[in-house]
């Protein structure tokens, strides 16, 4: 969770990184030991009091590109290099000045979500959570596989809060990622299912 | 000692009161989720046998794994324990006010002052805020300062989070006068 990196993000109030190391999960230690954290950046949301028509593309690629930068550094410092990450996801909490339009500009263009992926050498495209809220609300980031996103096994939310923030003028803007599945996984993956329709569970609908 | 999880948290301070904070201030909070060690035995009377078997390995744990995750040297410091809601405050009590936890910590840190402490009990998800204080002066104002803390979903009703925090300095645009100005 390195102390000194270079990088400057315009308007970057702090930075909050959790991580969690799960020891045991119902009693018992999981097969692989998982680690899954969060990167969270506080910034001022550049678009308060601006109008629903006012084009955000430049700020987008002003602020996004940095934001994707420090986020993934701090990932993959937290979790033991990118190599060891195979998860990940985003989110965006704007403050109540905001609107959502403003956090999902930061997090679902490619000016964030390509170097995002590009930075953690992933395939897949980054499932997300995005949110209004006062400072201080949870928000619960889903993950799933970097590169083959269907991968059941590695379906799996992390709990992201910042205490004070954002204020009403800010974003919060979340990296996160796992270092593999959930603890104990067991309910199976497209290559095991059966073949499950309506027709096929007649008897159990009826 | 039964460990479930261990949650490390960094906080980087870039700018307070619209100014910039540099070099950036740095709060680091590790903590492990346990399970309570009188969990299901009624009123234990006596706590010293469940203090012994678990509050030193505790403390070793995590004291190296704070300074780590803060990566420079503590300036401040604090600890916590937040009890599930069929366990008494005072088992969270039993494991942090002994000097067999907080030994560990003040060595590794070069400390010699108590640490201050917040001591609850709260359901899985319950804020808590970690008092920090300096590490050789109580009374050093400028490095007063609290750290929130939240775990999604610890303590269960038979666990108990047990953290260390640290800080590399005192409040970002820490500016009141020393308390012998006042004396």
């Amino acid at each position: 969770m390195q102390a000194n990196e270079t990088s400057t993000v315009p308007g970057l109030r702090k930075l909050v990184v959790y991580r969690e190391t799960l020891v045991t999960e119902a009693g018992a230690r999981p097969a692989r030991p998982v680690q899954q954290a969060s990167a969270a950046a506080v910034v001022r949301n550049p678009w308060v009091r601006t109008g629903p028509s006012r084009d955000l593309s430049e700020e987008v690629a002003r602020i996004a590109p940095s934001l994707a930068r420090l986020l993934t550094d701090r990932l993959a410092d937290a979790l033991g290099g990118v190599a060891a990450i195979e998860a990940f996801g985003k989110a965006a909490i704007v403050g109540n000045a905001g609107e959502i339009e403003h956090g999902g500009a930061l997090i679902h263009t490619p000016y964030f979500g390509n170097l995002m992926r590009e930075f953690l050498e992933g395939e897949s495209i980054i499932c997300f959570a995005d949110a209004r809220a006062d400072a201080g609300q949870p928000l619960v980031v889903p993950l799933w596989h970097k590169t083959h996103a269907a991968t059941r096994s590695h379906y799996q939310t992390v709990s992201t809060r910042v205490p004070d923030a954002p204020r009403a003028d800010e974003i919060v803007v979340v990296a996160a990622a796992s270092t593999g599945p959930r603890p104990h996984p067991r309910i199976g993956d497209r290559a095991t299912d059966p073949v499950i329709t309506v027709k096929s569970l007649e008897s159990v609908l009826s | 000692m039964k460990v479930r999880k261990i949650v490390t948290v960094v906080e980087e301070i870039r700018t307070e009161g619209g100014r910039e904070v540099w070099p950036p201030a740095r709060v680091a909070v590790v903590a492990a989720v346990i399970e309570n060690p009188w969990a299901g035995q009624g009123f234990v009377e006596d706590l010293g046998p469940g203090i012994d078997e678990t509050a030193s390995d505790l403390g070793a744990m995590l004291a190296p794994q704070v300074l780590a995750a803060l990566e420079q040297p503590a300036e401040a410091y604090g600890k916590a324990a937040i009890v599930g809601l069929d366990g008494e405050v005072e088992h969270g009590s039993a494991l942090i006010h002994t000097l067999k936890f907080g030994d560990h910590f003040r060595k590794a840190a070069n400390a010699t002052t108590l640490l201050p402490a917040v001591e609850k009990r709260g359901p899985a998800g319950v804020v808590f805020d970690i008092p920090l204080k300096h590490i050789t002066d109580a009374t050093i104002r400028s490095h007063h300062q609290t750290v929130e803390v939240r775990i999604a979903d610890a303590p269960h009703a038979d666990e108990i989070v047990v953290a260390l925090a640290a800080a590399a300095q005192g409040r970002p645009q820490q500016r009141l006068a020393a308390l012998s100005t006042e004396q």
